[in-house]
């Protein structure tokens, strides 16, 4: 076959898929929600924890995944527990896509008005930028990983060229004591440290458009783990960089981080801007990624053609990401994120097995 | 409960808003497929027309030669270029008829060996023989005994006998024949070859195509010998016909793709193909897209890189430029220089014309983003230093570009039309003097004429012209998006390409490739080029049928 029209996409392209869309807002917000709630310098030790609950946690979905060929787990959740609670689940999922694709915007846009475009009227800046998302989402999920393939390999450079360059602020002593206050405030943290991890519930859609699904495990792997080490430079930087203090009274710490060095001799003295046009891509690949798993969960769970779906999302997220007024908004509305993703995480996959399990093994149905 | 909810439904501002970004979604998407579907419509119509069309009605040629001579002159003797040479062929007691087109023969070649042969010394093998007067075996005598002349054709249907006199055959009628001859003597005067002018090299060979397509297939064989390129032969325009050729190596070419290209090539529909640019348009996978998706070509080594890549080429009659299909967006950046030079200056090269891409496309929109929109983000002094040159100057910074831009492109239009004394000149005056004198009369920046000015040469670094006419094209995109969200928009006029690129395909073939879809293998060929030994593999794109190239 030369030329192709099935909508397969690659491991490497399910790797970086699942990378850019859990990559995003959480390198600016991580550092200073997770210090909120652990208010200790053991952070890290929540990020990594968190890391290998997430891993688990997937590893759960793609064997559940797998379990379906060539089915999202919004058509193989109505085979598992039935057509009506199976719907009510998918149209859980998608609910929780579109508040986070709000969410993302908002954040994006809060960021762009603050650094960049000040005074700039906010649906300038919303509207333009869920056109370019919708424009993206009309190729279909093989046009998307491309156009994450073309973005990732830049924005993973620049960031890690970034956190070397603030290296210089780096003291060991502001992640001193390990453990001083014990073990609680480590695990306080890891309700923040979830929500960064947000998105990877993808992997439950993507595998049933990959090419090799056999290979979802190892695809799955590297594209949690990208960001799962990423996360973890960023809060040991950011940390280690700035104290604890002032990460709490910071509102974007990590910028302020980078904005509090200058480097002579080069073009930019301050390495805050490639940060921040990497980070706006970025956030743009994992708006679009949930975009695209909404408007997929609408045209499956409702049988619908998926491109007036899309059309009709645009005014829905529109109207979510205007809906909180102000930034303290923003930021509750991300813990309450937080909080449906634990719900969403734990449950839907590890009860969707356990019912499957227990329908195959006890009741030796066939699903 | 109730009150909650109501505090943060959205005020009828924001649902106007949320509706306005609907509709006018909805409406680019309908103005786009209404774009695609008015190309259908007319492809499909014209097929059905051509399917109406039925043959002209076959009359062969009588015994009689009067008769015959009429019939030939009533159908193309309106033409005044259409020369009837009648004489006596003494010995056969036969009169003779030869018909050509002035100006399309070698009249050397016709009078000294066919009329002359003809004329004067048929004689001694015609004396011994009686039988000659049988009117069948005239033709063949005549072909294989008297004429000595390697191209010669017996034709009995008067269509077709009328056709190839007009494209350039000689026919002979004689006496008691009932075929003609159609004797190949063709004899136009052609361009001698030249080196190409719009892509000329330091190293590496000096041929270009030529405007005739049999030169150019001979210049593709003594590249050199191989019995795996193929040559076939189309034959395309409905009114006027032009040969066409698709040229590939009958072991590397991937047959799928062969195929596409054989139908998109039967499809072609139009009266008369002008250039090889007409097929490109013909054929490509989207029309609305500013990147061209063949690549056009007056080198026959690029041509021949090409096939052994596995990719098509099409070379089509009068024109110098072939056509290699299908492309990827890396081809344009490349020139074959890089592959005869070490790979070292190749490699450096190569990325340096990346580079001078990426200004050619986006330099004017970023100095407009940081100039109107961040001037903080760029380092204090450099800032300080630009806006004082910019006091005095009474524009906001777009229009300041977009006077010099437009200047220049028109600059740019002109010198092709100079004539070639006056053309350095000319250049000089516009773009120095110009430049200088705007920026002495304050409108414009100093800053800005660097800006543009290495733009400009930038875009001239690209090695395939139409490449850099995209660029150029999609540069006032970028500054018109800068103008208004600043950096922003500039990021978001790079997304948009991003998106449109990997959506875009070239016969199949995805056009960012091997950025996304991501091969490891033909990186060798993208920024770097990797040295030889290490180039053993053909691009994995192309899915050849022969992987190795040793």
């Amino acid at each position: 076959m030369f030329i192709r029209n099935d909508d397969k996409i690659t491991t490497t392209q399910t790797s970086i898929f699942i990378t850019d869309t859990v990559l995003g807002a959480g390198i600016l917000t991580l550092p200073r929600g997770v210090i909120e709630a652990a208010k200790t310098p053991d952070v890290w030790l929540s990020v990594l924890l968190g890391g290998f609950i997430v891993i688990m946690v997937t590893m759960v979905m793609v064997k559940l995944s797998q379990q379906f060929p060539n089915h999202t787990v919004y058509q193989y959740s109505k085979r598992i527990v039935g057509t009506i609670p199976g719907g009510i689940l998918g149209v859980c999922l998608i609910g929780y896509y579109i508040i986070i694709a709000g969410f993302e915007v908002r954040i994006f846009a809060e960021i762009t008005m603050y650094y960049l475009l000040e005074g700039t009227p906010i649906w300038a800046i919303i509207i333009p930028f869920i056109w370019v998302g919708t424009y993206i989402c009309f190729g279909g999920i093989n046009a998307i990983a491309r156009v994450f393939q073309i973005i990732f390999p830049i924005s993973i450079f620049i960031l890690v060229l970034s956190y070397f360059l603030s290296i210089r602020l780096f003291d060991i002593d502001n992640l001193r004591p390990v453990l001083g206050e014990g073990v609680l405030p480590v695990f306080k943290g890891l309700k923040s440290t979830v929500l960064i991890f947000t998105g990877c519930e993808v992997i439950m859609t993507l595998v049933a458009h990959m090419q090799h699904p056999e290979r979802a495990v190892r695809a799955t792997f590297a594209g949690i783990g990208i960001p799962f080490v990423l996360y973890l430079m960023t809060v040991i930087v950011v940390v280690g960089g700035m104290s604890v203090d002032s990460v709490m009274n910071s509102t974007w710490p990590t910028i302020d981080l980078l904005r509090s060095f200058e480097i002579t001799g080069l073009i930019f003295e301050r390495f805050e801007f490639p940060f921040l046009v990497i980070w706006m891509m970025q956030l743009f690949c994992n708006f679009t990624s949930f975009y695209f798993n909404a408007s997929l969960g609408i045209s499956q769970v409702f049988r619908l053609k998926i491109h007036p779906v899309i059309f009709g999302l645009i005014p829905v997220i529109f109207i979510t990401t205007m809906l909180p007024e102000r930034i303290n908004d923003v930021f509750k509305l991300g813990d309450t994120i937080g909080k449906m993703g634990i719900f969403l995480f734990f449950l839907v996959p590890v009860l969707l097995t356990v019912i499957l399990l227990f329908r195959k093994k006890v009741l030796n149905h066939h699903v | 409960m109730w009150s909650v909810i109501i505090s943060h439904l959205p005020n009828w501002k924001v649902c106007a808003q949320a509706i306005l970004s609907l509709v006018i979604a909805i409406g680019f998407y309908y103005l786009n497929k209404y774009m695609r579907s008015l190309v259908e419509k007319k492809n499909a119509s014209a097929q059905k027309a051509r399917k109406g069309q039925h043959l002209a009605a076959h009359t062969n040629l009588s015994d009689h030669y009067k008769d015959n001579l009429q019939a030939i002159k009533q159908a193309i003797s309106s033409n005044s270029d259409v020369h009837f040479r009648e004489f006596q062929i003494a010995e056969l007691h036969a009169r003779a008829t030869l018909i050509f087109v002035d100006g399309m023969q070698n009249e050397e070649l016709i009078s000294k060996y066919v009329m002359k042969i003809l004329m004067a010394d048929v004689k001694q093998a015609a004396s011994d023989r009686s039988h000659l007067f049988d009117p069948l075996e005239l033709a063949s005598y005549l072909q294989d005994e008297v004429l000595p002349v390697c191209e010669v054709y017996e034709a009995a249907e008067l269509h077709g006998l009328n056709q190839s006199i007009l494209m350039g055959f000689t026919a002979l009628l004689v006496e008691g024949m009932p075929h003609a001859l159609l004797i190949g003597s063709l004899g136009m005067t052609t361009r001698a070859i030249n080196e190409p002018s719009s892509e000329a090299l330091l190293r590496g060979p000096r041929i270009g195509f030529t405007e005739v397509l049999s030169e150019n297939t001979s210049m593709l064989r003594r590249q050199g010998y191989s019995e795996e390129l193929e040559i076939n032969m189309y034959e395309v325009g409905t009114r006027i016909k032009r040969k066409l050729v698709i040229a590939y190596m009958k072991d590397i070419v991937n047959p799928d793709l062969l195929q596409e290209v054989r139908d998109r090539i039967g499809k072609i529909n139009m009266d008369f193909i002008a250039e090889s640019g007409y097929v490109e348009q013909l054929i490509e996978d989207d029309y609305l897209s500013p990147f061209q998706q063949s690549q056009n070509t007056e080198r026959p080594d690029r041509v021949i890189s090409g096939l052994l890549e596995g990719r098509i080429a099409i070379l089509l009659d009068g024109t110098p430029f072939a056509l290699i299909v299908p492309v990827t967006f890396s081809m344009l950046l490349q020139s074959p220089e890089d592959y005869y030079d070490r790979w070292l200056p190749g490699t450096l090269l190569r990325m340096l014309r990346f580079f001078a891409a990426f200004l050619a496309l986006m330099a004017p929109a970023l100095y407009i983003s940081f100039i109107s929109f961040h001037p903080g983000l760029i380092p204090t002094e450099l800032a300080v230093t630009i806006i004082e040159t910019r006091q005095g100057v009474p524009f906001p910074s777009l229009i300041e570009v977009m006077i010099l831009e437009i200047s220049i492109e028109i600059l740019r239009e002109a010198g092709i039309r100079l004539p070639k004394p006056i053309g350095p000149a000319m250049g000089i005056v516009g773009g120095l003097i110009i430049g200088e004198a705007a920026v002495q009369a304050g409108i414009v920046s100093p800053f800005l004429v660097i800006v543009v000015a290495v733009t400009a040469i930038s875009s001239f670094s690209i090695p395939v012209y139409s490449a850099g006419i995209t660029l150029r094209i999609l540069r006032f995109g970028g500054m018109l998006c800068a103008a208004v969200l600043g950096m922003f928009g500039t990021i978001l006029f790079i997304l948009i390409i991003c998106g449109h690129l990997s959506k875009l395909k070239s016969f199949g073939v995805p056009y960012v490739t091997p950025i996304s879809p991501f091969r490891l293998n033909d990186w060798k060929d993208l920024f770097l080029r990797a040295p030889l030994p290490f180039m053993n593999k053909r691009p994995d794109m192309m899915k050849t049928q022969d992987k190795k190239r040793r």
